[in-house]
């Protein structure tokens, strides 16, 4: 009857080799196999013809009989044109101070709105439309209120005595950049904000309360007891808004379609003029290459933030 | 209701061995408490005789029939779990209902089944509320029902009573008893309560780090635990284990401690014979302990570490030979910390222990 | 000590006040504009306010019988069309993938589910031209449903990963007690685990049907034919055509937003929870 606890019995334990694995899982594999086919058809094609294609110089008729094969030219001309560098100026710029100033705007609006008050619920339902409309909604609005001669912004600077006449923000290689930075926050900050205000309440009251019994002020209190809970969600609200804007197009599409004088071309947009501007199709693939490659290195952090908490689970 | 049997079952997850190679039979009516530390493969081994995760290997019956590739709506089983897992959005009534309505009976008997089953659980007037509206005790009533009020071929409960208040628990231990007793129903009931297997199963089986160590009658797991896990694990307070040396010297055969011997009667020498080397380990329950305040012959010296009274006995543990003992007292008798005592073991019901193997010395 | 504590909660208040300001204002200019005749909004300096307030805008785009307006509801119902298909279609194959993702291990999981995460990162641009080629193969150009095979790619792999964070929240021991009771597992699956998972769905739904009806880059490249246009594409073509009319491009605007917006204010638990599910496990 009684059993004697003998280690030998784990010879009984079967070995797992990996197709037996998958044998064992074959019906798991249904569940995701729509997603993955249509997903296959449409992203693995597209980046395997991208990488094809960055090889090769191309007639602008698109029909691929025609094309000869160059090898590296195609990265060699990219990374020593000129304006290269000035688009990727143009691009680190625009991605870093749209999620900075969109980080800190959330961050200052979330902490402001955390407190419960009258009319709080309106008041995020309201900072939320414009991360909710489309790009191209507020691109049009965005091109009427810079307007260079009817726009209320350049009426009001000079209403107010910033300026002699309205300035022409969109035509002006110094306004052009930050002005469609401006819009970009516009459109973003409440994304900050409202994954911050969901950071703040897994800030544990009781920890505030005894920071406050300590005697720590409301900054001290901010710095020690809210930003070191606020660390994980402010790591992911940086990087999705980083992602974002460094793939951004509408705006500056739309805005200003890179000018003037390519005073306000970032990659996209760039990548875009050269293709379907110029029809200049492989060596606009090889741009695509070398912005995958750094993609896939914000990446790495990208999934690493998204998948915190994949834990295993049983079968 | 029907027989379950568990044929050198054996689950892995990648490394980790959850159960491995346990092997037991529950006949038609009997009523099991399953019983272990935590993490010793307690709701694992429910799991896969339910059907719910796939076995590594091995074979499960239940009645005669081999159920290894069944689903677990076809094995027509009913199981509490140990986090109760109500459906959120059914009302109680509707989550005593679902099992019958799985099984397509009419909706009088339905009616009829869950007023009967939440009568018996004293849970009527909750039968409108949603779970997450009911307190802990009341959401595992819920479960039980969930089970009872069906009529499968064996349950399995995991932990059912651990959430009640003392009372309640007593109560319910008596009506889960009669259920059984009317039903004369298959239970298989995982437990960290020892008074609740004790009072209400017919058969204990002891698990320990994924493998069944004892599988047989409380009384016998607790009068012939098979190793020192099962004797430290079963009874309150445990059995103590004192590590000592076997001194052959002639005929007679003793324990030796440090500077001192007890000789063993016939029969203990037998048992002490039969281990593998001399290291031995004593066994004895509190009960069976005497306390001297003077040397008598066979006894053995120790040095009171602590007393805690506890009203009808008090228990005293004492150091012997850099092990604790607990031995018991009346709670008239004094005693005090720190003086050197006697202790004087009941040869005819105290256990040896090989100190190799860890298992119980038998006569052979 | 309250005083300064009083300091930093003026503080917020202020902050709030301007930033609601910066939100609000150019809503509310393009409002203003919307009612205003061409004549009044080209004026330098502006009429803050409307002088002689109008809708003629609107009823010129809501009025089926005016050609501007035939085409303004024709977009509109492309743009409905589409993004409601997307959506449905969206979610029947998200479902299934982000539940198996949540619940079974199967080997190459973690892989294929940061396949799918990846996908996010890269933009529309540049999978512009080889998808235009395949469109073009499968005889798709010029048709919705290239849009709504690419949008469909596109919403995935969000939708898979904000479904998978609401199936990770369901105990798996439901299910598991379905089964006992008498489920299959495809029953388990639809009556216990589905009903749950309607806040997901709504979420992961929202999310398909803004980003489709928003969506401009795909829909301006794959699309010739004026009757087919989405909104975003349409209301460019549309004004482009005239001098620019402003009042009419403000009008149209307002009304291409409306949709969403209705939609994320009637659903804006759901939004918001979808939004910040994923990032604040601690
Ligand atoms: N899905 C899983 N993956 C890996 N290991 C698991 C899994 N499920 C259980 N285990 C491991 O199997 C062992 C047995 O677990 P089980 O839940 O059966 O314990 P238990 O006896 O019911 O414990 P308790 O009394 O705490 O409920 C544990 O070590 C546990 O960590
Ligand atoms: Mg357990």
């Amino acid at each position: 009857m009684a059993v004697t606890s003998d280690p030998a019995s784990g010879s009984l334990r079967r070995d797992d080799g990996l197709l037996r694995r998958i044998v064992a899982h074959r019906a798991d594999y249904a569940y995701v196999l729509p997603a993955l086919v249509v997903m296959m058809v449409v992203i693995a094609y597209p980046i395997w013809f991208t990488i094809d294609m960055s090889f090769y110089k191309t007639p602008a008729s698109l029909q691929l009989r025609d094309r000869t094969f160059v090898g590296w030219k195609n990265y060699e001309t990219i990374l020593t044109a000129p304006a290269f560098w000035s688009v990727t100026l143009n691009t680190v710029i625009w991605t870093l101070a749209s999620t900075f100033f969109a980080f800190l705007l959330g961050l200052g609006a979330a902490l402001s709105l955390h407190r419960e008050f009258a009319g709080r619920a309106v008041l995020r339902a309201i900072l939320l439309i414009p991360y909710v409309i489309s790009a191209v909604a507020a691109s049009y609005l965005w091109k009427w209120l810079y307007h260079s001669d009817f726009g209320v912004i350049g009426a009001l600077s000079v209403q107010w005595g910033f300026t002699d006449k309205p300035i022409n923000f969109l035509d002006n290689i110094h306004t052009a950049l930050p002005s469609l930075i401006v819009v970009n926050i516009w459109r973003e900050f409440s994304f900050a904000m409202i994954m911050l205000m969901a950071g703040l309440q897994t800030v544990p009251e009781q920890l505030l309360r005894a920071a406050q019994v300590d005697g720590a002020n409301a900054w001290q209190r901010f710095w020690h007891v809210t930003a070191p809970h606020l660390k994980g969600v402010s790591m992911v609200t940086v990087l999705l808004l980083m992602v974002a804007n460094f793939n951004s197009f509408i705006v500056p599409y739309l805005m200003t379609g890179g000018g003037p004088a390519g005073a306000s071309d970032i990659w996209i947009t760039h990548i875009y003029q050269i293709a379907f501007g110029r029809q200049n199709w492989g060596l606009a693939s090889a741009y695509s290459v070398i912005l995958f490659i750094v993609m896939m290195c914000l990446g790495y952090f990208y999934v690493q933030a998204l998948t915190r908490g994949d834990k295993g689970r049983p079968e | 209701m029907a027989k379950v049997a568990l044929e050198n079952v054996v689950k892995t997850y990648g490394p980790v061995t959850a159960v491995g190679d346990v092997s037991f039979t529950v006949q038609d009516g009997e009523f099991v408490a399953l019983v272990g530390p935590s993490g010793c493969g307690k709701t694992t081994t429910l799991n896969l005789i339910a059907g719910l995760i796939p076995m590594s290997g091995g074979n499960i019956r239940i009645g005669d029939k081999l159920v290894n590739d069944l689903d677990p709506k076809d094995r027509d089983i009913a199981m509490v779990f140990q986090n109760y897992a109500l459906y959120p959005n059914k009302t109680v009534a509707k989550n005593l209902a679902f099992p019958l309505q799985m099984r397509r009976l009419s909706k009088d008997e339905i009616l009829r089944k869950v007023t009967e089953t939440a009568r018996v659980l004293d849970i009527t007037h909750l039968l409108e509320r949603k779970p997450r509206e009911l307190s802990g005790g009341q959401q595992q009533r819920v479960a039980l029902g969930r089970a009872l009020v069906r009529d499968p071929r064996a349950f399995l409960m995991d932990e059912p009573l651990s959430n009640l208040d003392a009372k309640l628990r007593v109560q319910m231990r008596t009506e889960l008893k009669r259920f059984h007793q009317d039903l004369k129903a298959t239970i298989i009931y995982v437990t960290h309560d020892q008074l609740e297997a004790v009072t209400m199963a017919d058969k204990m089986a002891v698990m320990n780090g994924g493998t069944l160590q004892q599988y047989d009658s409380p009384k016998n797991v607790f009068d012939h635990p098979v190793n020192t896990f099962v004797a430290s694990f079963v009874g309150s307070p445990a059995m103590s284990l004192v590590p000592l040396r076997r001194v052959v010297d002639g005929d007679t055969v003793a324990l030796a401690g440090n500077g001192w011997q007890m000789p063993l009667s016939p029969a203990n020498a037998r048992k002490a014979l039969g281990a593998k080397s001399d290291k031995l380990i004593l066994g004895a329950r509190h009960s069976t302990i005497a306390l001297h305040d003077t040397p008598h012959a066979g006894t053995v010296p120790g040095r009171v570490y602590t007393v805690e009274p506890t009203g009808d006995v008090t228990f005293v543990q004492v150091h012997v030979d850099g092990a604790i003992v607990i031995a018991s007292l009346a709670p008239d008798v004094p005693v005090r910390s720190d003086t050197n005592v006697w202790l004087g073991f009941d040869q005819t019901r105290m256990h040896l222990f090989d100190g190799e193997t860890q298992m119980a010395l038998t006569q052979t | 000590m309250s005083g300064r504590v009083d300091g930093w909660r003026w503080a917020g208040r202020v902050f709030l006040v301007l930033i609601l300001l910066f939100t609000a204002v150019p809503m509310v200019w393009m409002l203003l504009t919307s009612i205003k005749s061409q004549f009044a909004a080209m004026q330098y300096p502006p009429q803050w306010w409307p002088k002689e307030p109008t809708l003629q805008n609107y009823t010129k785009l809501l009025d089926p019988t005016n050609p501007v307006g035939n085409d303004f509801l024709r977009y509109m119902w492309n743009s409905f069309y589409v993004s409601l298909a997307t959506t449905v279609l969206g979610v029947a194959v998200a479902v299934p993938a982000a539940y198996a993702f949540s619940r079974f291990r199967f080997p190459g999981r973690t892989f294929l589910f940061f396949a799918v995460l990846l996908r996010n990162m890269f933009p529309a641009v540049v999978f512009l031209m080889p998808l235009f080629i395949l469109m073009r193969w499968l005889g798709l150009v010029g048709t919705h449903g290239s849009l709504i095979l690419t949008y469909l790619t596109f919403g995935l792999p969000l939708s898979i990963w904000l479904l998978k964070g609401f199936y990770d929240n369901i105990p798996i021991q439901l299910e598991q007690a379905a089964r006992i009771d008498g489920a299959t597992r495809f029953q388990a699956f639809l009556l216990i685990v589905m009903p749950l998972s309607v806040p997901g769905i709504l979420a992961t739904s929202i999310f398909s049907f803004i980003g489709a009806w928003n969506e401009y880059v795909y829909a301006a490249t794959f699309l010739n034919r004026q009757d087919q246009l989405t909104l975003p594409v349409g209301i460019q073509r549309f004004f482009a055509e005239f001098a620019t009319d402003w009042p009419g491009l403000m009008a149209a605007t307002f009304l291409m937003s409306v949709p969403v917006v209705v939609l994320f204010l009637v659903l804006q638990r759901y939004f918001v929870r979808a939004l910040t599910e994923g990032a604040v496990k601690s």
